[in-house]
């Protein structure tokens, strides 16, 4: 998604650039030499062919007559293909989103998703039209989220889950002594059902948390010592269950 | 892996050879029994006899033992049981499986009276290592009633079958019961994803345990079986009831976890000319059971651990069981027996252990739901 | 709710005045027969609030009619026999012995279990077949091993003709005398038989000095490693230290032959169309006695299982499990510990936990802080006795099964140790314990 929206905008971008450029002498003639002019290559096959900015990387698009749009689908796809030429004509490079200079478009981000505006636009959503700065509230700490904090975050969390999903895989790592795993009795972590917690659990017999209920697993199932609350195994193990279960509705006490 | 042609004799004294290594590894008591048993049956056999030397059926050779001529003649009804998906692993490693395993051996025992033969569905050692496969031996030699195994992944594919093959036999065979004809298949061949990634043996196998990585290939019966199914049949009248022994469903429940066979409709193809055939299969290790066309398929327990139902793709007939506790070492767990009727049909007894057995019978399946219901859950999966 | 402390003394003073009536030449049941305040710590009001039934609610005469008849013991055949002569006061409700002598001096099978807390039982006897403390009566006034009464309406006959009983039950019923009011009088004075106020009660209230720091490792022990907490249930709503369920822990393993006795049961019981009394013979006098629930509900995971028992006051309700064979609670640990009597029927949950001694010592601590005070010198007593016993004489211990058979069980043949199939089919006895 992050790459693709960040293709789009560079495409569109590029677009906004490649049309300025093309346009902007009409408009200055008298006061600046014509701005240099990318050749772009015929089309072999009839079709279209459309440029990066960088005047080289290009890609035909079969079957696009000149003057035709172009599907929003095969949009996307078009710039993620100038994208990857792009990044192999230079390895070490690294493609970086510029900061945006007004509000960023949240619904370009993948997480967390922030309510979007009722009967927004799915597709203005996705190729990350901006909405209007003037409407959106400035200079407190939850807007100056940027793609970037997003990005990292989003790696940041992914890689805790990656890890909770090895350590629910390995039971050995986690104390275990019968090289019983999580997996074994839930794959995929099915059968977990955290959204249920807090709730009088039957082998506890106690009111329990899911990850008191993780470390009765480990004890018992795993014949392995109870892990501390505060131990990353446990909380890695807690994140990858609940990651399982993005979109249940919460149901706590539920049997 | 090319198969090496050896000829008949060559292939007996290997065998032969191969139910005297395993002896070695028995305590005193049982090898004296074991050897005193095979002793026999090597002077009984001729030199170049049609099976290779299986030492369950060997070590366990008995006048009431032995597949005589006498017990498979005959018409249904008649009585299996089945102990699967032991998943041992070595005796210092796990003492719960093992328990497990003696317990469901113990439950098919106090038998009365005795099934005419028990089935082992598949996976009796956990990372297919020649200990587990040995420990599963010497528990299931402890059965009274004649043993037919059957592979699993499990077994397979730590070293391709060698070990299971040279301690068991071929992995798929037929016979006859009692009027009826039996197919044991090996449903788990897999399309090699081992070679590109440049696994070692115990990685292969590693993956192949875990149930949702999502690299192993999907399980299939493959080309070559399916056209040794089909001559196998060839021989079979129609009318004939057939029971299929396979590990994998044989046909496709949840592909994540590889509840699944890829080539299920071929397979079911080649038994669709027959009026009353019943599947068996290990791996799901839960109630499970479906109706496909004239096919009935039943899955069986497992004595190790038991699943939860998949998120999708479970059969609308099958009823599910409350899910299991896990303080409770043999929750969702146990063996059972499957009655041929004498149509050829088959009913099957859930022997759950810690839980009231459940009876799904023949008649629930043909009439798709319709007569005979199972009990329903109080608490399925979710 | 009537408010506690008035409902106390009047009911003190009901009892003073009944006993001189109808009590004949014997000594005073004593103080502590007395209905019991509900000011105690840990108990728990709403679960009593739920578990009063509605058609038989605590009036102070009726639970001093009851009181009465618990203790006459003309409601026996021989008029030798009361409900204290199992179910004495002094003895926690108990009688001490493993298990109970009734009248000829006929013994039953079964431990008597204690009346104190009772009440709060889904069910009553070790198999659970009397879903009432009401319903319970009956079994024990008509077995021919225990009060050997012929029938109901022989005891109703036998105390009808007793005038004072005839008065009494006319004022709390307003009619002649029934068996199901006898039975109301006798479970509302059981009601009154409450046993909290223990020191672990008031640990848990907030006073951490309330119990040893052994006890105090044993209670982490019980909710841990031993896996006590998960049938031996405690929580403030229900602070019984029972699930109120049924489990096979391979007690009856010790003496009986599990599989031919399940299926002789099934046989018994179809044939003579078996009713509740046919049961209760059953259960009592022969040996089937060991099948515990499965006599009930004839499920086959029933076989061999019985009630879990509340945990409060052991120290005076000794000796333990529906048998009565174990001794000391040490005995009781040892079993759990090395994983119960191997029996095909055994719960699943019971394992081997590989308690070490100072845990097992740590966890009799935890028990014995579970006495409700009137019991305190007497328990301090008998701990002091096992505690002595413990040190030598330890008949259930099986160190290496507990710790995870690494060595083999005693008594077992075949190849895999403690964990191998029988070989001998015939005796389960044989199988890892005495």
């Amino acid at each position: 998604m992050t790459r693709r929206s960040i293709a789009l905008a560079t495409a569109a971008g590029c677009a906004a650039i490649f049309a300025a450029v093309a346009y902007a002498p009409r408009l200055r003639a008298q006061q600046e030499p014509p701005l240099p002019v990318h050749q772009v290559p015929d089309s072999k096959s009839g079709g279209t062919v459309v440029m990066l900015c960088d005047g080289k990387t290009s890609v035909e698009v079969k079957g696009l007559k000149p003057g035709e749009a172009m599907p929003h689908a095969q949009a996307v796809e078009i710039a993620r293909q100038l994208m990857a030429q792009w990044q192999r004509e230079h390895p070490n490079e690294k493609w970086e989103m510029a900061q945006q200079e007004h509000q960023t478009d949240q619904s370009s981000q993948p997480l967390p998703a922030p309510p979007a505006a009722p009967g927004a636009d799915a597709t203005a959503k996705a190729t990350g039209a901006k909405p209007q700065s003037k409407g959106t509230q400035q200079g407190d700490t939850y807007a100056s989220f940027t793609d970037r904090d997003y990005k990292v975050w989003k790696n940041q969390t992914d890689n805790f889950v990656e890890q909770g999903k090895q350590f629910f895989h390995d039971g050995a790592a986690l104390g275990g002594t019968i090289g019983v795993s999580c997996d074994m009795c839930h794959p995929d972590a099915s059968n977990t059902h955290p959204e249920t917690y807090p709730k009088y659990q039957v082998q506890l017999q106690r009111v329990a948390l899911l990850r008191d209920m993780i470390d009765w697993c480990i004890e018992n199932p795993l014949k392995g010592k109870a892990l501390d609350p505060n131990d990353t195994r446990l909380r890695a193990l807690e994140a990858y269950i609940l990651a399982q279960r993005k979109g249940v509705a919460l149901d706590y006490g539920k049997h | 892996m090319a198969a090496r042609h050896k000829s008949v004799e060559t292939k007996f004294m290997e065998d032969r050879d191969a139910v005297l290594r395993g002896l070695r590894g028995l305590d005193r008591r049982t090898f004296l029994k074991v050897l005193a048993a095979t002793t026999g049956a090597v002077m009984a056999k001729s030199l170049m006899p049609p099976h290779s030397f299986q030492l369950i059926e060997v070590a366990n050779a008995a006048p009431d033992k032995t597949a005589s001529a006498a017990g498979m003649a005959g018409k249904p009804p008649f009585t299996f049981a089945y102990v699967s998906d032991t998943h041992l692993y070595q005796r210092t490693l796990n003492q719960r499986f093992v328990r497990a395993a003696v317990k469901a051996v113990d439950d098919v025992n106090a038998l009365d009276p005795q099934p005419d033969f028990v089935l082992f569905g598949g996976d009796l050692a956990q990372l297919g290592q020649r200990e587990e496969l040995d420990l599963g031996m010497q528990i299931l030699a402890e059965l009274k009633a004649p043993v037919k195994m059957m592979v699993g992944e499990h077994d397979w594919f730590y070293d391709l079958g060698d070990a299971w093959q040279e301690m068991f036999g071929p992995p798929n065979y037929s016979f006859d019961w009692k009027g009826v004809h039996v197919v044991v298949l090996m449903s788990v061949h897999e399309k090699d994803f081992w070679t590109a990634r440049k696994m070692t043996p115990l990685q292969r196998m590693h993956t192949v345990a875990g149930l949702d990585n999502g690299i192993q290939s999907r399980f299939e019966v493959g080309d070559d079986e399916r056209k040794w199914l089909a001559a196998d049949l060839a021989k079979v009248p129609h009318t004939t009831p057939l029971l299929v022994f396979s590990h994998s469903p044989l046909y496709k429940y949840y592909r994540n976890w590889n509840f699944w066979t890829d080539d299920a409709e071929q397979v079911q193809a080649i038994l669709k000319p027959y009026q009353h055939v019943t599947v068996i299969h290990g791996h799901t290790h839960q109630m499970l059971y479906n109706q496909i066309g004239n096919i009935s398929f039943y899955g069986l327990l497992s004595t190790a651990w038991p699943w939860p139902y998949a998120p999708t793709g479970l059969p609308p007939l099958t009823i599910q069981m409350n899910r299991a506790d896990p303080f409770d070492q043999f929750d969702g767990l146990g063996d059972g027996r499957i009655n041929v009727r004498a149509d050829g049909l088959a009913d099957k007894i859930y022997s759950l252990w810690d839980r009231n057995p459940v009876t799904v019978k023949a008649d629930y399946l043909v009439s798709h739901g319709k007569i005979a219901r199972p009990p329903a859950p109080q608490f399925p999966s979710y | 709710m009537k408010p506690a402390r008035p409902l106390f003394f009047s009911l003190l003073a009901a009892t003073a005045v009944v006993a001189s009536f109808t009590l004949v030449g014997a000594q005073g049941p004593g103080p502590l027969a007395d209905p019991k305040s509900e000011n105690q710590a840990g108990f728990p009001a709403d679960l009593y609030s739920w578990v009063i039934p509605s058609d038989n609610p605590q009036t102070p005469a009726k639970i001093a009619l009851g009181k009465a008849l618990f203790f006459d013991d003309r409601l026996s055949a021989d008029g030798k026999i009361s409900c204290d002569h199992c179910h004495a006061p002094a003895k926690g409700f108990t009688d001490q012995l493993p298990t109970s002598m009734g009248i000829r001096a006929q013994f039953g099978q079964r431990n008597a279990p204690t009346i104190l807390n009772a009440l709060f039982n889904v069910t009553q006897f070790w198999d659970g077949r009397a879903p009432t403390l009401e319903a319970q009566i009956q079994g024990p006034v008509t077995n021919p091993v225990e009060m050997g009464m012929k029938s109901t309406d022989d005891a109703v006959a036998k105390i009808k003709a007793i005038p004072e009983y005839q008065k009494q039950f006319q004022d709390v019923f307003g009619h002649d005398v029934t068996f199901a009011d006898m039975e109301r009088a006798i479970a509302a004075y059981e009601r009154t038989q409450l046993a909290f106020d223990s020191p672990f009660d008031k640990f848990i209230a907030g006073d951490p000095s309330a119990i040893s720091d052994s006890a105090k490792r044993g209670w982490s022990i019980f909710n841990g490693k031993g896996r006590c907490m998960s049938c031996h249930a405690w929580n403030p709503t229900q602070p019984l230290f029972t699930d109120q369920k049924f489990h096979n822990i391979g007690v009856s393993a010790h003496n009986a032959n599990f599989v031919p006795l399940a299926r002789k049961a099934l046989d018994t019981l179809s044939k003579s169309g078996a009713g509740e009394q046919e049961i209760d013979k059953l259960a009592i006098g022969t040996n089937m006695s060991g099948l515990g629930r499965f006599l009930v509900t004839k499920q086959p995971h029933d076989i061999g299982a019985f009630r879990t028992m509340s945990l409060r006051n052991l120290l005076v309700t000794q000796p333990y499990f529906h048998d009565g064979s174990q001794v000391t609670l040490w005995d009781t640990i040892d079993h759990y510990n090395k994983g119960g009597v191997q029996n095909p029927y055994l719960d699943g949950g019971i394992v081997a936990l590989g308690l070490s001694e100072a845990e097992e010592d740590d966890l009799v601590a935890f028990l014995a802080s579970l006495t409700s005070p009137e019991y305190e010198q007497a328990s301090k007593e008998e701990y002091d006795l096992q505690f002595k016993r413990s040190r030598t004489d330890r008949p259930q211990r099986d160190t290496a099964a507990a710790n995870g058979d690494k060595g083999r069980g005693p008594g077992l043949a075949g190849p895999f140790g403690d964990i191998g199939p029988a070989q001998n089919e015939e005796n389960p006895a044989l199988l890892g314990g005495d």
